[in-house]
Order: C-alpha cells, then sequence, then structure tokens
C-alpha cells in the first residue's frame, strides 16, 4: 500500500510536470501569427501593385496593379490588424481576468486570516469573564 | 446541488466538468460532470449509446471534447495526448480487450516492457495475479477464451503501474461465472489503492465492488450515488417505476 501510495504521488507529479497546451491556445496562436504575417503580404501587394503601376503612364494600364495589389493590399493589412487586436485583446483580457481572479483569491485570505486573529483576540478576552461567571 | 456534488472529495484524481463531445456534428455527451476519488471505484452504468465508451474516450486522451475541463490530480488536461497520458500513469483497457491475437501470452506481456519495467518482474506479477495465464503462456492469445484474453489485458494494463484504470465493458461476451471472477480480481487491483473508471453494463456486478456508481443516459449523467441507492434506482427503473428518463438497461446478465 505504501508503495501504491508512492506510485501515486509520482504520478501527480508527473501530471503536473506534463506539458500541456489547451486546443483553443493553438488556434489562437495561428491566428494571432496570421495577424501579423497578413498585414506584411499586404505591404508586399502594394509594392507590387506600385512597382507595376509606375511602369506606364496609361491609367487604363495602371487600372488592374491599383486593384490587384493596392486593394488587396490594403484588405490583407485591415484583415491583419483585425486579427491582431482581436487576439492580442483576448489573451490581455484572460490575463487581467486572472490576475482580478488572483487578486480576489489574496483579499479574501487576507480577510479570512484577520477576522481569524479577530476571533482569537475575542475569544481570549471573553474566556476569563466566562470563568470567573462560573465560579 | 448539482449530482456530482455528492461525492465530497474536494480533490478528485479524475474530475469531468461540463464535458461535451461529439463525432462531427453529432454531439454525444452533452455536459458530463464526474469526479473519481483517488483510490475509489466508480462504475459508470447505462444502456448501449449513452456514451460511456465516448466518456472513456475522453478521459484516456483519444478523443478531444468540444467542451468542458477535464482534470487529473488537480491539473486541466485537455490537450494532453494519449501516449503522455499513458505514459503518466492513466491506463485504458477497451473494450474487445485490445490483445495481439497473433502474439503468444508471453510475447503479449513482452510489448510491456517498454514501459522500463524488466520482463521477468512483468510475467511474474502477471502470473502472480493471473496463475490461468501461466498455463497459457506459449498459446496465441486469439486463442484464448475470451476471459482469458481480458486476463491477459488487464495484466498488460497492470504491467504499466497505473494510479488511474479505465476500464470499458470488461463483461462484453463473457459468461456470468468468468465475469465475476473478472471482477473479484477488480476488486482485488482496487485495493491496493489504484483508482478506477469501470464502464459496464453488468450492473450487479460491477456495483459489488463499485464505491460510487453514476448513470448514463442519453450523453447526460442522470444519477451519481452509492452502489446501494443506484441499484434500487435500476431496479425501479427496469421495473418501469415513476422515472423521467427512460432507461432499458438489464440489472441481470442476458442469457
Amino acid at each position: 500500500m505504501d508503495e501504491n501510495a508512492q506510485r501515486i504521488d509520482e504520478f501527480k507529479k508527473e501530471i503536473a510536470d506534463m506539458r500541456v497546451r489547451p486546443p483553443e491556445d493553438s488556434a489562437e496562436r495561428v491566428w494571432l501569427i496570421a495577424g501579423l504575417v497578413l498585414p506584411l503580404l499586404g505591404l508586399g501587394a502594394i509594392v507590387l501593385g506600385w512597382w507595376g503601376a509606375s511602369g506606364s503612364a496609361y491609367p487604363a494600364d495602371q487600372l488592374p496593379y491599383v486593384i490587384s495589389g493596392g486593394l488587396l493590399g490594403v484588405g490583407l493589412i485591415v484583415a491583419g490588424a483585425a486579427l491582431f487586436v482581436r487576439y492580442s485583446m483576448t489573451r490581455y483580457m484572460r490575463f487581467w481576468l486572472l490576475r482580478v481572479i488572483y487578486e480576489e483569491r489574496a483579499q479574501t485570505d487576507r480577510t479570512v486570516e484577520t477576522l481569524e486573529r479577530v476571533e482569537d483576540l475575542l475569544r481570549a478576552a471573553t474566556r476569563p469573564r466566562a470563568k470567573a461567571d462560573q465560579s | 446541488m448539482t449530482l456530482t456534488q455528492r461525492i465530497d472529495d474536494p480533490r478528485p484524481l479524475l474530475e469531468l466538468s461540463g464535458i461535451r463531445a461529439a463525432y462531427g456534428r453529432i454531439e454525444v455527451l452533452h455536459g458530463i460532470d464526474l469526479r473519481i476519488p483517488e483510490g475509489a471505484v466508480v462504475a459508470l452504468l447505462g444502456p448501449n449509446g449513452a456514451g460511456k465508451t465516448t466518456t472513456i474516450n475522453v478521459c484516456s486522451g483519444l478523443m478531444k471534447p468540444t467542451r468542458g475541463i477535464i482534470t487529473i490530480a488537480g491539473r486541466p488536461v485537455n490537450g494532453a495526448t494519449p501516449d503522455r497520458l499513458a505514459r503518466a500513469g492513466v491506463c485504458t483497457i477497451p473494450e474487445g480487450r485490445g490483445v495481439f491475437p497473433n502474439l503468444t501470452v508471453r510475447e503479449n506481456l513482452e510489448m510491456m516492457t517498454f514501459t522500463g519495467k524488466p520482463f521477468d518482474r512483468i510475467e511474474a506479477e502477471a502470473f502472480d495475479q493471473f496463475p490461468r495465464l501461466a498455463d497459457r503462456r506459449a498459446q496465441y492469445a486469439g486463442t484464448l477464451s475470451g476471459g482469458e484474453q481480458q486476463m491477459l489485458a488487464l495484466a498488460r494494463g497492470l504491467a504499466t503501474d497505473p494510479a488511474l484504470l479505465l476500464l470499458d465493458e470488461l463483461s462484453m461476451g463473457l459468461a456470468p461465472l468468468v465475469v465475476e471472477e473478472i471482477y473479484d480480481i477488480v476488486g482485488r487491483i482496487a485495493a491496493t489503492g489504484v483508482s478506477l473508471l469501470v464502464v459496464e453494463q453488468f450492473a450487479r456486478t460491477v456495483l459489488d465492488v463499485a464505491d460510487l456508481a453514476a448513470v448514463m443516459v442519453h450523453g447526460r449523467v442522470v444519477q451519481v450515488g452509492t452502489p446501494d441507492e443506484v441499484a434500487d434506482e435500476l431496479s425501479e427503473r427496469y421495473l418501469g417505476g415513476k422515472r423521467k428518463t427512460q432507461l432499458t438497461m438489464t440489472a441481470e446478465p442476458e442469457t
């Protein structure tokens, strides 16, 4: 039985040391990376569009570059920025929420400790009187 | 008060909270709450299609829940892979035994040396707990009787020194006497302090060794209690009392 208790302790330690990434976290990371990569691609598309349009003096020739380079580039930058803000905010809000919970727990612990001290003091103060009343 | 709050252990070894799981778009677990206290045997009962095996698969990491938290030893392990959990000490004996039929009993046991445990020790422990396997050591696992195959599956599982053992339908396809024998062994395993989640339709036999029992119907845990409480309830359900949920499981082995 002692051997088994030791095994259970080992098991708990192994589980505690296990590197576990929540599944939603991996998806979130992918979206966050996409939020960084898409604006870069968008900038690239704009540069390519500008490079293509600058090769011609005729607006009719420049228009396809403006549409495929400029608009696509702007679209990618906006989409990337939106993703980045959305998932950064999610991370920040999660951290903030955990911080609040942690603070609240610490505060509750401090309150309970204080109340216990007050209770002990009150007990100590009332004990002699109770004994005196009995005698 | 939720059903699971009746199990008072504040730090269970395994806890499922609001687990939902689906095969494609079809959700089969609709918010399972279950606690396996340390060193306890919990029987999970229910009719076919209730979601018992899916629950086991979720616990062992074979299936990812769509929602909810799986906590083992106080740690959320939703993203853990089944092999990582198995290495830590979560052992699953699947429905249908899962032995290698074209390997001998010894070879099947030899497969478990991946744990780093010496083969001599694995073999000695297996034959000590299941003497019948010693007589069959050179026999192909596929030619063993159903009960012997189940014993071999258990022996292989125990070779990993599990802290948490998940047993799925041990009694499937076995004669009642063999089932009793197998559950005697399960009782002995439980006495060593291993926590067990036993999924079973063979209600009466498993309730004899269980500390707690839960009843699942249609992907939900509808009752958690002591084996006596659950047995009474099962009888009422079986005999057609005033039940909100129809439960068609058998309390007696089918003939």
